[in-house]
């Protein structure tokens, strides 16, 4: 199987030199509308060759639409995409080399896998003994080898989706397209879909774009999350710097879970602001704060395990009461009632179980934060 | 048997239904005892100059094996064929449209174009042919004038004339047919098959082709078997230079007054159908594996 990968690896240039042609597809001022609807609006992103680059967002955001545009089913009002360094703005799909796996996974029913697999090698015209042999090499892959003469309906839902990860992969595509390729999954088959696409991807070092709406699955899967809303991109990063920097409200408590506390603006030093909030002074970035005067509310963004709970007395950020405990297996999650939150509601998430009987419901604690963890948006 | 399960679990489900139980009985009764009435007719002896038929005879059927009859038989199997083609050839790419067109006035004029031949009686629209295909009828009258032609072209009393005037008649059968079953095919198949690189063309060839299997067979069977009774249109525009099983019924029973010969043709035309429909459900069986299901 490792010779299978390394077959199929396209080159992939190792050294991290951070030249301009290390993108593998580009937008730049990219819109498109349906009618009156806005779908993309300005929308500029650089996706880095050899990289999986999740497009997160709620649903009517865009994603789709931007995916699409790649994929070359339509193309846009305005702006630029660039695949490689070519301009494919009027270039029809069928000579854009990408492989795009669909939602429902659009096998063709009247083939076999082995048809389906080979279609797009057909269509290069490849010798028959060659379509043979990759298409056993990549079934092999995908984990699917000895299926080759098996109708699509024959297949489980899982089947199907290697089937059709398989059928874009084994092209060599420039750019592999995943429109919310997990969703009709369920949570188990989820999870170890996503592992091993993964794997694969990295292994064949294929240029990804997936598009989700699920943030934890944007959050597991990627190198780098672009946010959108409404057309547009919020922002682009590392999973983990989108989760601990968010760098707008709708950003912050779209991904991940996080507690809204309202605060008050104590002061502002160079690129950090304190807040204040009961006895604790906190430190965030002043960047989102910026033109705020002193003692204005701002809301502040706290995730559920950068939060602790004591029942000791003494100085603590805010006050709150243990509402329901929820029992997850490796941690508890603890709901509060307390004055603070913007919901009138905090979520803690404490690690280990012996949080089930030390917090019992009706029990009164003071609550603190991680230090530097926060981040804080103008009310 | 499994049909009859099907009828018997809608009846449950649908109360209402079981009041046309009777009805459907009834007429179901009097098709069948005229079919029986035909049947029996076919095996009795023809009365030269009388409307009773004499005893019972195979005399009948071994007449039709007279070349002048085979001729007749081989004739209608031939135009009905003929009729199918064409009309699969101009139903497909109306089908095509119709399911596809996004500008909605364009979709019913499609739709009224091809649907209106259902609403028009078979007489009405085989004498608009005569008008259309005449010797000084419409395409003749505008070829004569452009001087593309000398003399005005036989269209009718030709095969040629029947077969046009029965691809129209046999058009809504086939294009709703297609469209049902083009409008089944998901866009995603076409989509998928261009991000692997077809191009339109072989796109369609490899999809969209294949899955429309199943509405491509049923279209063409059901035309067929309506092709095969055609009377008007053989009758007027072939204009008893262009025969088929119908007309030769209607000379033997209603000229000749020959009933039970007649009645042995109907019998006899009846099981050519049923034939050349098994023998076209055969030859399609394995082009029906094409299909999505
Ligand atoms: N073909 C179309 N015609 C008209 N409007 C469209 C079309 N495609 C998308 N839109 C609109 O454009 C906006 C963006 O759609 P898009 O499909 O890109 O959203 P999405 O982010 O993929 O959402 P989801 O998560 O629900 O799939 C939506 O408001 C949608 O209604
Ligand atoms: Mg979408």
């Amino acid at each position: 199987m490792s010779s299978t990968a390394a077959d199929m690896r396209r080159d992939v240039p190792q050294a991290a030199g951070g030249a301009g042609d290390d993108i593998a597809v580009r937008f730049s001022g990219v819109a498109k509308r349906f009618g009156d609807v806005v779908a993309l609006n300005d929308v500029s992103l650089a996706i880095r060759r050899g990289e999986l680059m999740t497009l997160l967002g709620p649903s009517g955001c865009g994603k789709t639409t931007l995916l699409n545009l790649v994929a070359g089913f339509f193309s846009p009002d305005a702006g630029q995409v660039l695949i490689g360094d070519e301009l494919v703005n009027n270039v029809a799909t069928y000579k854009r080399e990408i492989g795009m796996m669909f939602q429902n996974y659009a096998l063709f029913p009247h083939m076999t896998v082995a048809a389906n697999v080979g279609y797009g090698l057909k269509m290069r015209r490849l010798p028959r003994a060659d379509i043979e042999r990759r298409v056993g090499d990549v079934l092999a892959l995908v984990k699917l080898a000895g299926l080759q003469e098996r109708k699509p309906r024959q297949l489980s839902g899982g089947q199907q989706q290697r089937v059709a990860l398989a059928r874009a992969l084994v092209i060599n595509p420039r750019v592999l397209l995943l429109d919310e390729p997990f969703s009709a999954l369920d949570k188990n088959l989820r999870a170890s879909m996503q592992v091993e696409l993964r794997e694969i991807q990295r292994t064949l070092g294929v240029t990804t774009i997936f598009v989700t709406h699920d943030q934890s699955e944007a959050l597991s899967l990627s190198d780098r999350i672009a946010v959108m809303l409404e057309g547009r991109v919020r922002q682009v990063g590392a999973p983990a710097e989108i989760y601990a920097q968010p760098c707008e409200r709708f950003v912050a408590s779209f991904v991940g879970d996080a507690n809204v506390l309202r605060g008050r603006l104590d002061r502002v030093a160079g690129g950090e602001a304190i807040v204040a909030l009961g006895d604790a002074r906190v430190k965030v970035s002043a960047v989102p704060l910026t033109g705020l005067a002193s003692a204005a509310a701002v809301d502040l963004f706290v995730r559920p395990e950068q939060m602790q709970v004591s029942d000791a007395p003494g100085p603590c950020a805010s006050v709150g009461t243990v509402a329901a405990q929820i029992y997850q297996g490796g941690h508890v999650d603890l709901y509060l009632d307390s004055v603070d939150s913007v919901s009138g509601r905090l979520l803690v998430r404490l690690p280990g179980h012996e949080a089930m009987t030390r917090w019992p419901i009706g029990a009164r604690v003071n609550i603190s934060f991680d230090r530097d963890t926060a981040v804080a948006f103008p009310a | 048997m499994c049909a009859r399960d099907h009828v018997g679990a809608t009846v449950k489900t649908q109360p209402f239904l079981r009041s046309f139980v009777t009805p459907a009985a009834l007429c179901a009764l009097a098709f069948l005892i005229a079919m029986a009435a035909v049947l029996q007719y076919s095996l009795r002896a023809y009365i030269p100059g009388s409307l009773d038929p004499g005893g019972l005879t195979l005399a009948n059927f071994t007449a039709l094996l007279k070349p002048l009859y085979a001729q007749v038989f081989l004739n209608t199997v031939w135009i009905c064929f003929l009729t199918a083609s064409y009309t699969l050839i101009v139903g497909y790419p109306l089908a095509y449209a119709l399911v596809h067109v996004r500008n909605r006035f364009a979709k019913s004029a499609i739709l009224i174009t091809v649907v209106t031949p259902l609403f028009l009686g078979e007489v009405v629209r085989t004498y608009s042919w005569i008008i259309v295909l005449g010797n000084n009828g419409f395409i003749n009258s505008i070829l004569l004038q452009l001087g593309i032609i000398e003399t005005p072209f036989q269209f009718m009393f030709t095969r040629f004339g029947v077969v046009v005037a029965l691809v129209h008649v046999t058009m809504p059968v086939m294009v709703i047919m297609l469209a049902a079953a083009l409008s089944h095919i998901d866009r995603d198949y076409l989509e998928a098959a261009e991000s692997l690189g077809a191009g339109r063309i072989r796109a369609f060839a490899t999809v969209t082709l294949p899955l429309s299997m199943p509405g491509i067979i049923a279209g063409v069977t059901t035309s067929f078997a309506w092709t095969f009774s055609a009377f008007a249109t053989p009758q007027l525009i072939g204009g008893g230079q262009v025969n088929m099983i119908s007309n030769l019924v209607y000379q033997l029973g209603f000229a000749s007054f020959n009933f039970p010969f007649a009645a042995s043709l109907c019998v006899a035309g009846l099981a050519l159908t049923l034939a050349v429909l098994s023998l076209l459900r055969l030859a399609t069986r394995p082009l029906e594996k094409m299909g999505p299901h």
